[in-house]
């Protein structure tokens, strides 16, 4: 008869379950709200690149431009320095790993097929049925998109810049716009001179000049003038590779196409500032 | 007092209505301020990149539209001149004729963007225009227009005049082409209108002649009725140095001598004991390296372009022969020595130290090295042990090599065009010995010479 109070005050139990269920439930909730208010920030919206976020979402997930406090993926360098493949010697008597127990018993109960005890969880990623969202980009292939940039990535120096050629409405950029992005509107002026830059540069940036274990590298950029003659000026890394190599043969490679074409003798500027991205690959 | 006080009424007034117009300047003026030094600094930006490997750009050229009857060829040769000279200049796509519309513009108000620009056509560019013939003298209008760009399409307009023929038409032509070349590929200047010079017998004698890059032109520049050899273009295309054979009394030494192309006439140059010949300009044009057997063995030697200053560089048993200078820095010079017993390629500094063997293997000849524009690669003919001489061209830092030709006769005595996109050889695949010309990936390889005996080109630097 001892145990029915005890009982009693099991089944009062479910107040505080109730209470527990609504409490997660609230932070739950707060937790979507603020990863939803996080993701509206100023780093989306704020850039006044008109209906280029989906690029800026692919790629900002990929390598981040200079500014969004993202990750960098790391460079996959088969170096020598991080090789773990086993020297000609012992460096360091290695720990001996925790022989297992010989049972001689245990094999027999292999033999018999006996079941584990266990039950594997179904796992909730690997055997998620719902069809991944179209724009998902598959593990380990981000990388960089093959469009180019778009306003909306303009580094912080020239986003003031961009926020006066709104006005004008001669920006350029977008995820459907193949052709180059850039701010005012010489790029869609002259356009064929971007694309003598680009085929320039691409010609004089040569392979062997890269360290030969390097695979890939992440996207470097590089930032240069063209004055009115062709000459290059101002040459920068905006953004490095992560590999000095990369980012040595990038600069070589506009140095060595130097000069360029004299500007289009219709612009009117004396120069023209050129934000120039490389993605190694061999 | 009443009349003050109204007075300061009205100052009051006058004096709270300043205070927001005095807030807005102080805005607009901010504003100002804020926008001057962007709108100063307001240069325009574009941005690109590479990583995927660059595609040519596809340009389609419409036949030149004759004005009058009589300027129907000129027409019609200026179109296939600048078709060729694109085709042939490996950096872009040309759209094939067969494709084009009928109505084809001869003026930009009569041009139909969209047409040339959608398949089947599906071009970037296009160059136009139109002929006219009055008396002899012609005028040629050429546009070149970006046709996927509909807002501001143009990219060249030129007027061309001048005598009505042949030979002034495709020189108008090579310079369109040369112009469209050099927008194109980012300020590297097109080589149509370079010329080759060489070496021919088919008037008796071996003379010097020269043509355009495209073999059309061919012409004779010297008449020495003896031998002459190995010519080569002075950095402003003002000379050519080779090797010539003087007769001096009863002997008979090769001499350096010297032609120029702005007189049409032989420049006197000093002549030296022993045998001297292949000469090699310095990239600035002021000294010239030859071989020289003045002191008995055969050893290069540097002298100032007029013949002075003579200078000994190589110290070496065997001999040193067939300079060629880095055209970048000027400091580096390769040439051929059999110090090693076989005929193989060294390089030194052009004071002559630093003396090293290019790392091939050891077999065979390698000989006739040329050094690319940019100083970065080599072009060398090689005569392997099994007899055939062939063509490759190496990276000069890495010592990477590309075989150009295999299994075509004998293919010797490379020379680089200005724009490091194209070789002149000499090769007997014909038959005949004679000139041809190739890209430098070794594809796309044309004859410039059919008649007699044709050898030794060099391309001109301009």
């Amino acid at each position: 008869m001892t145990t029915a109070p005890i009982q009693v005050a099991d089944e009062s139990l479910t107040g505080p379950l109730v209470w527990s269920l609504a409490l997660h439930s609230v932070l739950i909730a707060s937790l979507a709200v603020s990863t939803f208010i996080s993701h509206q920030g100023d780093s989306w919206a704020g850039s006044p690149g008109g209906g280029a976020v989906s690029v800026k979402l692919v790629s900002g997930l990929a390598s981040p431009p200079a500014g969004v406090p993202l990750p960098r993926p790391e460079v996959v360098t088969p170096n020598r320095v991080v090789d773990i493949s086993k020297g000609l010697y012992k460096a360091e008597p290695q720990p001996r790993p925790k022989a297992p127990p010989v049972d001689a018993k245990q094999i027999p109960e292999f033999t018999k097929e006996k079941k584990p005890h266990y039950v594997t969880p179904p796992s909730k990623v690997l055997e998620d049925k719902t069809p991944p969202p179209q724009n998902a980009v598959p593990y380990g292939q981000g990388g960089s998109p093959s469009v180019p940039y778009s306003q909306s990535q303009a580094p912080s120096q020239s986003q003031a810049q961009s926020q006066f050629n709104v006005g004008s409405g001669a920006t350029t950029g977008g995820l459907g716009f193949t052709g180059p992005g850039g701010g005012g509107d010489f790029g869609s002026r002259f356009g064929y001179y971007v694309d003598a830059v680009r085929r320039r540069v691409s010609l004089n940036w040569l392979q062997s000049t890269v360290d030969p274990s390097v695979r890939f590298a992440p996207r470097a950029v590089v930032t240069f003038d063209i004055l009115r003659n062709g000459s290059v000026a101002n040459v920068q890394i905006l953004q490095s590779s992560g590999n000095a190599s990369v980012d040595n043969s990038a600069v070589r490679a506009i140095l060595g196409s130097n000069p360029l074409d004299a500007l289009p003798p219709e612009y009117s500027g004396s120069k023209v500032s050129v934000e120039f991205w490389f993605d190694f690959k061999r | 007092m009443r009349n003050d006080r109204s007075l300061f009424l009205i100052e009051d007034e006058r004096s709270a209505l300043a205070a927001p117009l005095r807030i807005a300047f102080l805005f607009a003026a901010l504003a100002l301020l804020a926008a001057l030094p962007s709108s100063l600094a307001a240069q325009d930006w574009f941005r690109t990149g590479t990583g995927l490997g660059v595609s040519k750009p596809r340009v389609a050229v419409a036949d030149f539209a004759p004005r009058n009857t009589s300027s129907s060829p000129l027409a019609t040769l200026f179109g296939d001149v600048v078709r060729s000279d694109l085709d042939y200049s490996g950096i872009v796509e040309i759209a094939s004729k067969s494709f084009y519309p009928t109505q084809v513009p001869s003026i930009p108000s009569e041009l139909n963007g969209t047409v040339w620009s959608s398949a089947p056509v599906s071009a970037q560019f296009l160059a136009f225009g139109n002929l006219t013939v009055t008396g002899n003298l012609q005028e040629i209008q050429a546009w070149f227009y970006d046709v996927q760009n509909t807002s501001a399409p143009a990219v060249i307009g030129r007027v061309y005049h001048g005598d009505a023929n042949d030979e002034a038409t495709r020189q108008f032509a090579h310079q369109f082409a040369d112009e469209i070349i050099a927008r194109l590929s980012g300020g590297v200047a097109g080589i149509a209108s370079t010329q080759i010079a060489y070496v021919s017998s088919r008037s008796g004698n071996k003379e010097i002649w020269a043509m355009d890059y495209d073999g059309a032109n061919q012409h004779e520049l010297t008449s020495l009725r003896s031998i002459s050899l190995t010519p080569r273009w002075s950095p402003d295309a003002g000379r050519i140095a080779f090797t010539c054979y003087p007769t001096a009394g009863s002997i008979l030494s090769a001499q350096i001598c010297m032609y120029s192309m702005l007189t049409g006439k032989m420049i006197s140059w000093p002549h030296y004991r022993g045998t001297n010949s292949a000469p090699a300009w310095s990239p600035d044009g002021s000294k010239i390296m030859f071989m020289s057997s003045m002191y008995g063995n055969p050893e290069l030697f540097v002298a100032d372009a007029d013949g002075g200053h003579v200078k000994r560089l190589t110290y070496a048993v065997g001999a040193s022969t067939s300079a060629a200078w880095n055209p970048k820095t000027g400091q580096q010079v390769a040439f051929v020595s059999d110090r090693g017993g076989t005929p193989q390629i060294y390089t030194m500094d052009a004071d002559g130290g630093d003396v090293q063997k290019v790392p091939l293997p050891d077999k065979g000849y390698v000989i006739d090295p040329a050094w690319s524009p940019n100083g970065q690669l080599m072009a060398f003919s090689w005569r392997r042990p099994d007899g055939n001489y062939d063509l490759y061209v190496m990276d000069v830092a890495s010592h990477d090599l590309v075989e150009l030709t295999r299994d075509e006769a004998r293919n010797e005595r490379p020379s680089w065009a200005p724009d490091g996109r194209h070789l002149v050889f000499e090769s007997t695949r014909t038959g005949t010995r004679q000139i041809w010309s190739m890209l430098a990936d070794g594809t796309n390889a044309r004859q410039l010479t059919t008649q007699g005996q044709s050898e030794s080109p060099n391309w001109s630097p301009k």
